[in-house]
């Protein structure tokens, strides 16, 4: 089942002579259950791919479906709603609210969406075990450590039962073991909850952990790796 | 309310000096409300409690009690006006007592009336001004702080004329001075000792002050007096008592710190809102990224200022209330709860426009300011 279908996809910023287009014709399929990575080099418009597919942007151009639901022209406060129900974002690693412990991050999904109740309270604290977290449930950010935080993210990032993950640079601020761990996590989320997942990534050695991996090159889709066999022959 | 309560509890240090400058200016406001309303009663509680709606002074002697002469016969003349319930006497005189046991001074202010009128002082001590006799005088209850009791006698001078304390009555000052309640007649002997100085007016007296029978028509009835009787000017008891001798200046000048004091509150919340929001940007714009609303982020942000200032605003109350308990009775201090109510409320008000500033900010916060910054 596609749960995220991007379909010719362009993005201009600006007008007229300082116009600049970020996507040139992207076209993107994801599957429930598959774990893309989005790699390429600074300014190649991986960031403005991620924002489109997280419906925090739209595009100049093109139709975008999550979970068949077309939301190339929704209003922004539409989008927004759109976004606290079906899609869930791991961020960089000052993603957390500095002031809610493990627990009240995830709860503020379910407050923002004004369904906060006991049965949320126990998911919560389910999910942050399921991440290893049961130690944490009442530490604040500044008490975790880089890897507990983005797994806190992550166990955010599935409160609302989301159709699709997408995550930014989960790593960017990790040394390369715990890195990998919270990859490791995420992927493992992804599968067994059976959940579509984009993540942009400078990480390479990351990469073997993803299904599939697109790099973007100058607003266009360079290379798809379909299948694992052939990721050693991906030149990154 | 989610974040709001949350954010407090963890950002104690913060919030509780925002809420202490808070705090300060809502004290500082309530203690001048209650210096503005002692000053007011200090300087002419006589007038602001007066039993009467308006006073008629001589015309042309800018309102100003202790230039007007009247003769006593208007005061018939004004009784008989439609709409006029009541009139009454009143002569005035500033004058320094001597109190004959010990020989200490006190200044004062002679109100000479006639005791059968509606202008008899409440007495809460002693009786009221004996009609058999002539010499006695009623004071204010301060005159007690000077070590006057009742049967003491008071000499006036620099006339040598002894009068005797028969009672006392309270909340009685006239130009910022303890009232003396006198005869008329005793009264006159004093303010008119020099020869010529009644402007050959038989039976002087300073002023006529009047009841109408319907509070309604007030005005109409004062355009009337003015009209029937010649060369008198009438105000309310509310002119007359802010064309007292330094009223509007003291008013002004403490009704100009309380507007300076509003404006601080709300630009002090302004201020330390908005570097506050500035510092949350990132926040802000991944709690946008995740779904938050405008909305839900405003009523954050509202119900955290609301929070704050009611507790602040509850302890500066707490604090004035503690400050008027211990305040010496000397000073000019009296808290009228309706003010304190309602400064509260400004207060309040204030305080929340003050967080239009950082709505406006938060609203303009792009959720993709969460995104790619590692690029």
């Amino acid at each position: 089942m596609i749960k995220l279908q991007m379909d010719n996809i362009s993005k201009v910023y600006g007008k007229g002579n300082t116009s600049v287009l970020a996507l040139d014709s992207v076209s993107l399929q994801v599957k429930a259950g598959e774990f893309v990575a989005i790699v390429g080099p600074s300014g190649s418009g991986k960031t403005t791919f991620l924002s489109i597919a997280g419906a925090l942007l739209q595009p100049t151009e093109g139709r975008i479906l999550i979970d068949e639901k077309d939301i190339s022209n929704l209003s922004p406060a539409k989008l927004a709603a759109f976004r606290l129900k079906n899609l869930g974002f791991i961020l960089q690693s000052s993603n957390l609210v500095p002031y809610l412990t493990a627990k009240d991050q995830l709860l503020l999904i379910t407050e923002m969406a004004g369904t906060r109740n006991k049965e949320a309270n126990v998911k919560a604290i389910h999910l942050l075990e399921s991440l290893g977290l049961k130690e944490r449930i009442n530490h604040y950010p500044e008490s975790l450590s880089g890897g507990e935080k983005q797994r806190v993210a992550i166990a955010r990032a599935l409160m609302n039962d989301p159709e699709i993950i997408l995550a930014d640079e989960p790593t960017a601020s990790l040394d390369s073991n715990r890195g990998r761990e919270v990859v490791e996590m995420l992927a493992r989320e992804v599968k067994t909850r059976n959940k579509a997942a984009v993540m942009v990534t400078h990480d390479e050695r990351m990469l073997d952990v993803c299904d599939r991996i697109v790099r973007i090159e100058d607003g266009k889709i360079k290379e798809i790796v379909l299948s694992k066999e052939d990721r050693t022959l991906v030149n990154i | 309310m989610f974040l709001a309560l949350r954010e407090l509890k963890h950002s104690k240090l913060r919030y509780f000096l925002i809420g202490a400058i808070m705090m300060l200016i809502a004290w500082l406001v309530f203690l001048l409300s209650g210096l503005a309303n002692g000053l007011s009663s200090d300087n002419g509680s006589a007038l602001k409690y007066m039993n009467a709606d308006s006073v008629v002074f001589q015309k042309d002697v800018r309102l100003f009690l202790h230039r007007s002469i009247l003769p006593m016969e208007k005061v018939d003349d004004i009784t008989e006006i439609t709409g006029v319930n009541n009139a009454a006497p009143l002569g005035q005189l500033t004058v320094t007592s001597e109190n004959i046991n010990d020989s200490s001074q006190i200044d004062a202010t002679i109100l000479a009336i006639d005791p059968k009128s509606f202008l008899a002082p409440k007495i809460i001590d002693g009786i009221g001004l004996d009609e058999a006799d002539s010499n006695s005088i009623v004071v204010n209850d301060s005159f007690k702080r000077h070590g006057v009791e009742i049967g003491d006698k008071l000499k006036i001078t620099p006339s040598e004329k002894e009068f005797t304390v028969v009672g006392f009555t309270t909340r009685q000052t006239y130009n910022h001075l303890p009232v003396i309640f006198m005869h008329i007649p005793q009264w006159q002997e004093l303010k008119f000792a020099l020869p010529g100085s009644n402007a050959n007016i038989e039976n002087p007296i300073s002023g006529i002050a009047v009841q109408v029978s319907d509070d309604a028509l007030l005005e109409e009835v004062n355009t009337e007096i003015e009209k029937t009787i010649t060369d008198v000017e009438v105000a309310t008891r509310q002119v007359a008592l802010e064309n007292l001798p330094g009223y509007k200046e003291e008013m002004g000048t403490i009704t100009m710190m309380l507007v300076f004091l509003f404006i601080i509150a709300s630009f002090v919340i302004a201020v330390f809102l908005y570097v506050i929001t500035l510092q949350k940007t990132n926040q802000f714009g991944v709690l946008k990224a995740i779904g938050a609303k405008n909305s839900f982020l405003a009523k954050n942000l509202i119900g955290q200022v609301f929070i704050l200032s009611v507790f602040s605003i509850f302890i500066g109350v707490l604090l004035t209330y503690g400050v008027a308990a211990i305040i010496p009775p000397e000073v000019p201090f009296s808290l009228d709860t309706s003010l304190v109510v309602i400064y509260s409320f400004v207060l309040l008000a204030v305080s929340l426009l003050g967080s239009l500033l950082s709505l406006r900010r938060i609203a303009k916060i792009d959720a993709l300011e969460a995104i790619g910054r590692a690029d």
